[in-house]
């Protein structure tokens, strides 16, 4: 393990500052917590840190979609939603300061289809509501209120009418909410 | 029936009238009834009404004199039908002082009167024309004696007033049933016109156009804004610089209906403009919420759309110092003479006066500032206010409530139970004007649901000053 941090290169760094929506200071912040992270499992950049261990961390932790936005950005093929370094700048740029309306509600889209078809159905919904709700049954919506409340949804956000909200009819639902951008955060 | 033909002599007497300021006498009935008999004497200062009692009768020694000072208008008219008789209507709004109230203002009076005079021409036709003319006759003169009169007033506000008022009526067609345009139509225009007012109709063609128009309107030159909704309310809102009360003052009647009053809220924002409210302050996560979908009026009970979950999902913290006066420390509302003076605030640049508290807490979810009941048709978020109770029900949620806490509390919300849910993060005052520093860099305030500049803001009630009319 040694005394000292494994620091990143200066190409590295240029590099994902011209890929990523984030500062110098963001992407040495980020390199530091991903090093804890990995522990000391001190290996290549490629090495993965386990979706586990991801979820310790604070920003992270009291996330209800924690889980979700750790599969949406994983690039493992084993789907078991472990993150890269390069995995875990690309979910902190879409969810910095800097990014666009266009990025952040692209992801927002992704992370809330949880079947990963494409577009958001009533069970997509119905998980969505579900996640926000919490877990006790005082919280919980009735049968009837849930069928409700996705029929209202389907009514104001499916133009096309073909029962799901694609992305483009979420992005418009988004534009009308004007603090998304800021309100959309994860900062370490 | 005592009708002798009074109206003949009282013609007759006029061309050489008993005094020189007296420019006519006319006897008349009341409109109701027809059963009661008036005197008229008109005179550059004062509209004299006598009661003519019946011979059998004690003769009436009462005189009721009317100052044309207080006079806004006069018209004649026609009877309905096969009423041959003539209408006169005088509009008057005489200084009253109400109970309690340490100021008196002006109210009212409108005095109506039915003309029929004797002729012995047997043509139903010239008979009708005849009575019609001859309260023409009365109204013109008394316009006219209205007009003189001005020149005799001594104070200044009160010559301000008296310029002609001019109205903006803004009609939304769309909006909710869609009445708006026949209660224009019907009853707006016809009462505008019998007071001489002289009005502006605005059609409305995109919802917040209205609001738009108000403003960036140059409010200076209206004397008063009338927008009618299509649930057949309307609203006059007050000019923000004349220092009379305008909406008495300007002549309105206010025909059919009830009629109660409405605070208003003045707002000041950072940059100096003063805006005025009735229905909200928003800051935080309801003002993200986009409260005015009108489309989506007549979809179900649940009204938490995508929109809104999503908002959820990514809840955010705003930081902010928040201050307010509560209700118990200042009773009255009351600036004294001039209404909408906004005494209970101080310069933004200054702390905020002694008497205020100032809320611990700096992080909040959000905090709102609600000056009716209904934040939207089914959002009650304060179900204690009522239109004129001169309070700003001040709500606001502290950092560290769980979502599903908050959507809990909105669900509640619907039914007006919000507040029996005890959500330690829920606070709820009742407060005569606010201060709100928002101290997070980006965020969203609203007042009525509109988005305003971002930035401290501060804000006091009015009581019941503005009027709600509804038909």
């Amino acid at each position: 393990m040694g005394g000292t941090a494994s620091k990143l290169p200066k190409e590295l760094l240029s590099e994902y500052q011209e890929l990523t929506f984030l500062t110098k200071q963001e992407i040495l912040l980020a390199h530091k917590r991903f090093s804890e992270l990995q522990g000391r499992e001190n290996g290549p950049y490629g090495s993965r840190v386990s979706m586990e261990k991801i979820l310790t961390l604070p920003e992270l932790k009291s996330n209800p979609f924690r889980k979700r936005i750790c599969h949406v950005f994983s690039t493992c093929d084993l789907g078991d939603g472990s993150l890269s370094f390069e995995d875990f700048l690309d979910l902190l740029s879409a969810f910095s300061d800097s990014a666009t309306l266009e990025i952040k509600s692209h992801y927002a889209f992704r992370i809330f289809d949880f079947d990963d078809d494409g577009t958001l159905d009533a069970r997509d919904l119905e998980k969505l509501v579900n996640c926000l709700t919490g877990e006790t049954d005082d919280t919980r919506l009735t049968a009837e209120e849930m069928r409700q409340l996705l029929n209202n949804i389907l009514e104001e956000s499916d133009i096309d009418k073909d029962g799901t909200v694609n992305l483009s009819e979420f992005q418009h639902v988004i534009s009308r909410s004007p603090d998304f951008v800021s309100s959309f955060k994860i900062v370490l | 029936m005592d009708e002798p033909d009074a109206s003949r002599d009282s013609r007759k007497h006029q061309r050489n009238g008993p005094a020189a300021d007296t420019r006519m006498h006319g006897v008349f009935t009341d409109a109701d009834t027809g059963r009661l008999t008036y005197a008229l004497s008109l005179s550059d200062s004062c509209l004299t009404v006598q009661r003519i009692n019946p011979p059998s009768s004690p003769p009436s020694s009462s005189s009721e004199h009317l100052d044309l000072r207080d006079c806004l208008g006069s018209r004649a008219h026609r009877g309905e039908r096969e009423d041959q008789g003539a209408y006169l209507c005088a509009y008057f709004y005489p200084h009253r002082r109400r109970w309690m109230s340490s100021s008196p203002v002006r109210q009212r009076d409108e005095r109506r009167f039915r003309l029929v005079l004797n002729t012995e021409d047997n043509n139903d036709d010239d008979e009708e024309d005849v009575n019609l003319r001859e309260a023409e006759r009365w109204a013109r003169a008394i316009r006219n004696s209205t007009a003189r009169s001005m020149g005799n007033t001594h104070g200044v506000l009160f010559s301000e007033v008296r310029r002609p008022c001019g109205v903006m009526v803004l009609v939304n067609p769309q909006s909710g049933r869609g009445q708006a345009m026949a209660l224009y139509n019907g009853h707006v225009q016809r009462m505008l016109t019998e007071a001489d007012i002289p009005h502006t109709l605005v059609i409305t063609e995109r919802p917040n156009h209205a609001r738009d128009l108000v403003r960036n309107a140059d409010l200076t030159q209206w004397d008063a804004l009338v927008i009618l909704s299509g649930d057949g309310l309307l609203f006059e809102v007050a000019s923000p610089v004349c220092g009379e009360d305008l909406l008495t003052s300007c002549g309105f009647q206010l025909c059919k209906g009830q009629t109660s009053a409405l605070d208003l809220i003045s707002i000041h924002l950072s940059s100096g403009v003063r805006l005025f409210s009735f229905l909200s302050l928003a800051w935080g996560f309801v003002a993200d919420v986009d409260i005015e979908s009108e489309q989506f009026r007549q979809i179900g009970d649940l009204r938490f759309l995508l929109g809104t979950l999503v908002r959820l999902a990514s809840l955010r913290v705003y930081q902010g110092k928040l201050a307010f006066l509560p209700a118990e420390n200042q009773p009255e509302t009351h600036s004294g003479e001039i209404k909408l003076l906004d005494h209970l605030l101080v310069p933004l640049d200054q702390p905020v006066p002694q008497d205020w508290t100032l809320v611990e807490e700096r992080e909040f979810v959000l905090v709102l500032a609600m000056f009716q009941s209904h934040l939207s048709e089914d959002l009650m978020a304060a179900p204690d206010a009522r239109s004129d109770d001169g309070t700003m029900h001040l709500f606001y949620v502290t950092a560290g409530i769980s979502r599903a806490a908050l959507l809990r509390l909105f669900r509640a919300m619907q039914s007006g139970t919000h507040l029996d849910l005890g959500c330690p993060h829920l606070v709820y005052r009742r407060a005569r004007a606010l201060r709100l520093e928002p101290l997070s860099p980006a965020g969203i305030m609203t007042v009525d649901g509109e988005r305003v500049e971002y930035g401290p803001v501060q804000a006091q009630v009015h009581r019941g000053v503005a009027r709600l009319i509804s038909s």
